[in-house]
């Protein structure tokens, strides 16, 4: 089987040295080959996200989901798309004309940017930058940039109320997203993806810091602003925010950057807690290593997809109170007693160390959950005690419930 | 009470034949509403309507209250001379008099002197006249009462042109009459606001939700005047779906009415059709067998589940939860709509009402199929979606302590139903004024004292599983016989008077005023929608809230605009 990835590269490595193409330029071919590959088929790979949360949403909610067009109704988004492509371009007179367009596209490019540095495979990855993570954390503003000029230049209220929830929730989940991220960085002592995955040797990031993934995951679901945090475009509030004046194939740029944006943050789980390509086999087999991130890429979708099915949306004070009172805090004691811990226990056996790490974990998220749920007791007072069956019983109408009685 | 006596002057006993109440001279109306709410405890203003007594050369405005804690109501009437109709508004005394009364501005043009904002509520603000004047004529005017004449009677067109059409050249837009974009509405919005933000030098943010909106529920507006996310105030604005209900419905037959109050509010056709049913019932001293009395409490029970499934499989999408709880519980609508399919053959508009009884008798398969229903599928369901949905953290932090409407305010703006109920007061017209059988069932009044959106959605669980009680109850004691007394009539014959039926819908009372004056049709037919009322108090919910919460509290308080604009 061997190195597929290897193989590949060297083989069009030897085409173009034949054709007596020196090495710097060969060199910079591969490289924008490679960015090419990576967009397109990263593009190409929404297709099949779209018909896979439909299908996952459908079955949720105990329908059947697309089934028409194609086997399994595989090929539904493509007609999806062609609608799409061929709908009226419309701009609305009153638009900052230039904003208006370069909003999509930078919101396409912000999502598609952040595959250059994601370690599909051993050997397979757009280019192994030794400051990875703070490109994710620079790439990823770009496109809530896109977003902010879509709702500013848009001049629609309903667009403007999605930009002020834009500023207000993108920015202010940045903070618990990188303080989550910078957990793999600290323990991995690196900031290159490839670097952080090599690290995850025998045990996953996740396994030891479980509370930064979880706040990882919770602040990147913000980020990509889906549910319950999809406040930017909530439907049933502001109709559709900051692209409500989007049509045709604009929108559906806005809408395939968001699909792939969520995957995306499957694929960060994966790399940067999961172990990314990490799996039996798969130091040695390449091949493997990158269906073993596929998969975990998925995993970490589905999970998004099912929050997605099942959750309400919360509103924008609870959202900011969210970050601010709950993971930002957390994430900042985490990181304090995360550094003490290794730093104290930096010599011991990974057992030892890992171990201890998870204990950290468990003993914040303890100390957090009931720092919570003694808070809301005190907020929402009485709203669990009015859960049926216990406290208010539907109550008679005095004097009248006798009578109904006493002629029953 | 005596309100003649209390009143010397002014107050006199309506003693024409099929009436009841009193006629109030204009000058008194407030004195008498301020002695029945403050010292007679009528504390729920349940209707204001017009009627236009066009050969007396009056309007009567007529007034129903009632008391919360049960019992008979009053009628008083107000009678005003058709040349200058002018009368003191009742809003600084009952609140919920502020929508209908510029409903009856918009309907009749009688203007309320004192009303905070009084324009038109259903139509626009440029439409030329007052249609439920009787003498208003609308631009295809064919003829005062159907049935109309044949319009080929001899086999060919009745000349040219078609009949009598006239369509006077202002009708659409009268003469001088500009779109104001909304100027008035705004101005009312920021005066009653009042002043700019104050803690940012700052400018509200006005922002129209509809009448294209997705959790509107149809097309509904409402005007928000927002600081920053957060509501300064705001006014619902109807009337996108008006459909001329009640001038249709005085131009229809008595029994062609019964269809008509299907499309009232569209998820719940049966107990439209009851509250009509009972209005001409009363007028005709009719009632039904007691077969068909169970039949209609079974029927009517099973929309107020239909109803309530609905609900809340709708509030909860307007918090944003992507249709999966709305799927789960339209899964258990679709098998009490099959039933209705089965019992009266269409799904929505039931149409089975009728005068003295029921259009057919159901049979008994489709008895067992509601036993089956009732006893084991939606008990087990219903506890479903409240595992699921009622502890959700997420759902009690968006609607507990959200959109709050106190008692008192409740109470003043006459909202009903579950809205009312979920604001501690136990009120609900099956138990206050029992009509049908109800009276025989035990059950209970779902009531809670939260006040907010959380204890409406709570409520409207309660009834669920109190309408199962009752249906259990009827179905067990569900007597043999006929469905309807005497022999179906084509054209009943309705004696002159006049009749306020109401029922408890699951929207909340719902309500017909019906005047007969001994022809085949009625004279008056008027709607108290609950739907339409509900949403006085709109604004004193969502004051201070954010954007997101308008949406909650409109989804709480679950409007049909099929009944709302009427």
């Amino acid at each position: 089987m061997g190195d597929l990835f290897t193989t590949v590269s060297n083989w069009l490595n030897g085409i173009l040295a034949e054709a007596g193409i020196p090495p710097e330029a060969a060199e910079w071919i591969f490289a924008v080959g490679r960015a090419f590959l990576l967009g397109v088929s990263g593009l190409l790979l929404v297709v099949f996200l779209i018909w896979f949360e439909r299908k996952v949403v459908a079955r949720m909610q105990d329908r059947i989901g697309p089934n028409r067009v194609g086997p399994y109704g595989l090929f539904q988004t493509l007609a999806d798309m062609l609608k799409l492509v061929l709908k009226e371009d419309m701009v609305p007179p009153q638009a900052d004309k230039i904003l208006f367009h370069l909003a999509p596209v930078l919101a396409v490019i912000g999502v598609v940017g952040l595959w250059a540095v994601i370690p599909l495979a051993a050997t397979a990855y757009g280019v192994d930058l030794n400051v990875g993570v703070l490109y994710l954390a620079a790439t990823g503003t770009l496109g809530t940039l896109g977003i902010l000029m879509a709702g500013w230049s848009s001049r629609n209220k309903f667009a403007l109320l999605g930009a002020f929830r834009t500023v207000a929730q993108l920015v202010s989940y940045s903070v618990p997203a990188m303080l989550a991220m910078l957990v793999p960085v600290m323990l991995s002592g690196t900031m290159s993806l490839a670097g952080i995955v090599a690290a995850q040797d025998g045990f996953w990031f996740g396994v030891a810091a479980p509370l930064a993934a979880l706040v990882f995951l919770i602040a990147s679901l913000a980020e990509v602003a889906r549910a319950p945090f999809e406040l930017l475009e909530a439907e049933s509030e502001i109709v559709a925010g900051f692209h409500v004046e989007y049509s045709g194939i604009r929108f559906g740029m806005f809408f395939a950057a968001e699909f792939l944006h969520a995957f995306t943050i499957g694929a960060l789980l994966a790399v940067l807690f999961l172990g990314g390509w990490r799996g039996p086999g798969a130091a040695e087999f390449p091949t493997l290593g990158a269906l073993y991130f596929a998969a975990k890429s998925f995993a970490g979708y589905f999970l998004l997809v099912w929050v997605r099915a099942t959750l309400p949306r919360i509103r924008i004070d609870q959202m900011l109170d969210f970050c601010w009172k709950v993971l930002t805090p957390a994430m900042i004691v985490l990181i304090g007693a995360l550094v003490l811990v290794n730093r104290a226990l930096a010599g011991t056996s990974m057992w030892v160390r890992n171990g201890a790490l998870l204990g950290v974990n468990v003993l914040v998220a303890a100390g957090v959950i009931s720092l919570l749920s003694r808070s809301q007791s005190q907020s929402h007072a009485g709203a669990h005690g009015r859960a049926p069956g216990k406290g208010a019983q539907p109550c008679a109408l005095a004097g009248m419930g006798d009578e109904a009685e006493a002629a029953s | 009470m005596n309100l003649g006596e209390r009143f010397p002057q002014g107050v006199v006993r309506d003693e024409r034949p099929g009436y009841s109440g009193w006629i109030v001279d204009s000058s008194l109306l407030p004195n008498v509403a301020q002695t029945l709410r403050r010292e007679e405890g009528f504390d729920y203003l349940s209707s204001v309507t017009g009627v236009d007594y066009l050969p007396e050369d009056l309007f009567e405005t007529v007034y129903h209250v009632y008391r919360t804690g049960g019992g008979p109501g009053e009628i008083i009437k107000v009678r005003t001379p058709r040349g200058r109709p002018v009368l003191p508004s009742l809003t600084s005394i009952y609140p919920g008099a502020e929508f209908q009364e510029r409903e009856i501005w918009d309907l009749f043009g009688i203007q309320f002197d004192g009303h905070p904002d009084l324009r038109r509520i259903l139509l626009w603000e440029g439409f030329s006249g007052h249609p439920l004047r009787k003498d208003w004529r609308e631009p295809m005017y064919e003829e005062e009462t159907k049935p109309f004449g044949a319009r080929w009677p001899e086999g060919r067109r009745n000349g040219p042109p078609d009949r009598a059409f006239t369509r006077p050249a202002d009708a659409l837009a009268p003469g001088g009459w500009e779109a104001d974009d909304d100027r008035a509405l705004y101005a009312a919005l920021e005066n009653e606001a009042g002043g700019r933000p104050e803690a940012l030098q700052t400018e509200f943010l006005m922002v129209n939700l509809g009448p294209q909106h997705p959790s509107t529920h149809g097309v509904f507006r409402v005007a928000a005047l927002l600081d920053g996310e957060t509501v300064v105030n705001l006014k619902p604005v109807m009337g996108y779906l008006h459909r001329c209900h009640e001038k249709i419905g005085e131009r229809n037959t008595f029994p062609g009415n019964i269809p008509f109050t299907d499309r009232l509010d569209y998820l719940t056709s049966l107990s439209n059709n009851f509250g009509y049913v009972l209005a001409v019932e009363t007028l005709m001293g009719i009632r039904p067998p007691e077969r068909a009395e169970y039949l209609r409490v079974i029927l009517a029970e099973l929309t107020r589940i239909v109803s309530h499934l609905w609900s809340i499989g709708f509030l909860l999408n307007d918090l944003g939860a992507f249709f999966t709880p709305a799927l789960y519980a339209i899964e258990e609508r679709e098998l009490v709509v099959d039933i209705f399919e089965a019992v009266t053959g269409s799904r929505m508009m039931c149409n089975f009402f009728r005068f003295g009884g029921l259009a057919r008798d159901i049979d008994a398969g489709t008895v067992e199929a509601i036993r089956a229903l009732v006893e084991e599928r939606l008990p087990g369901k219903v506890d479903q979606l409240d595992a699921y949905l009622t502890g959700n953290e997420i759902v009690q932090a968006r609607c507990a302590g959200v959109g709050i409407l106190p008692r008192e305010k409740a109470l003043a703006y006459s909202a009903a139903g579950p809205v009312l109920r979920a604001s501690g007061v136990p009120y609900d017209v099956r138990k206050a004024e029992p009509y049908s059988v109800y009276d025989r069932f035990e059950w209970d009044v779902a009531c809670r004292g939260g006040c907010d959106v959380y204890d409406r959605y709570l409520v409207r669980m309660d009834e669920i599983r109190q309408s199962i009680r009752i249906i259990r109850q009827a179905l067990r004691a569900l007597p043999a016989g006929p469905v309807q007394t005497g022999k179906p009539q084509f054209q009943p014959r309705v004696p002159p008077g006049e009749a306020y039926g109401r029922v408890e819908g699951p929207k909340g009372e719902l309500g017909f005023y019906v005047v007969s004056t001994g022809r085949p049709n009625p004279w008056r037919y008027h709607v108290r929608a609950p739907s339409f009322i509900n949403l006085t108090g709109m604004a004193e919910m969502c004051r201070g809230g954010k954007v997101a919460d308008v949406v909650a509290v409109l989804g709480s308080i679950d409007i049909i605009l099929g009944e709302t604009d009427r």
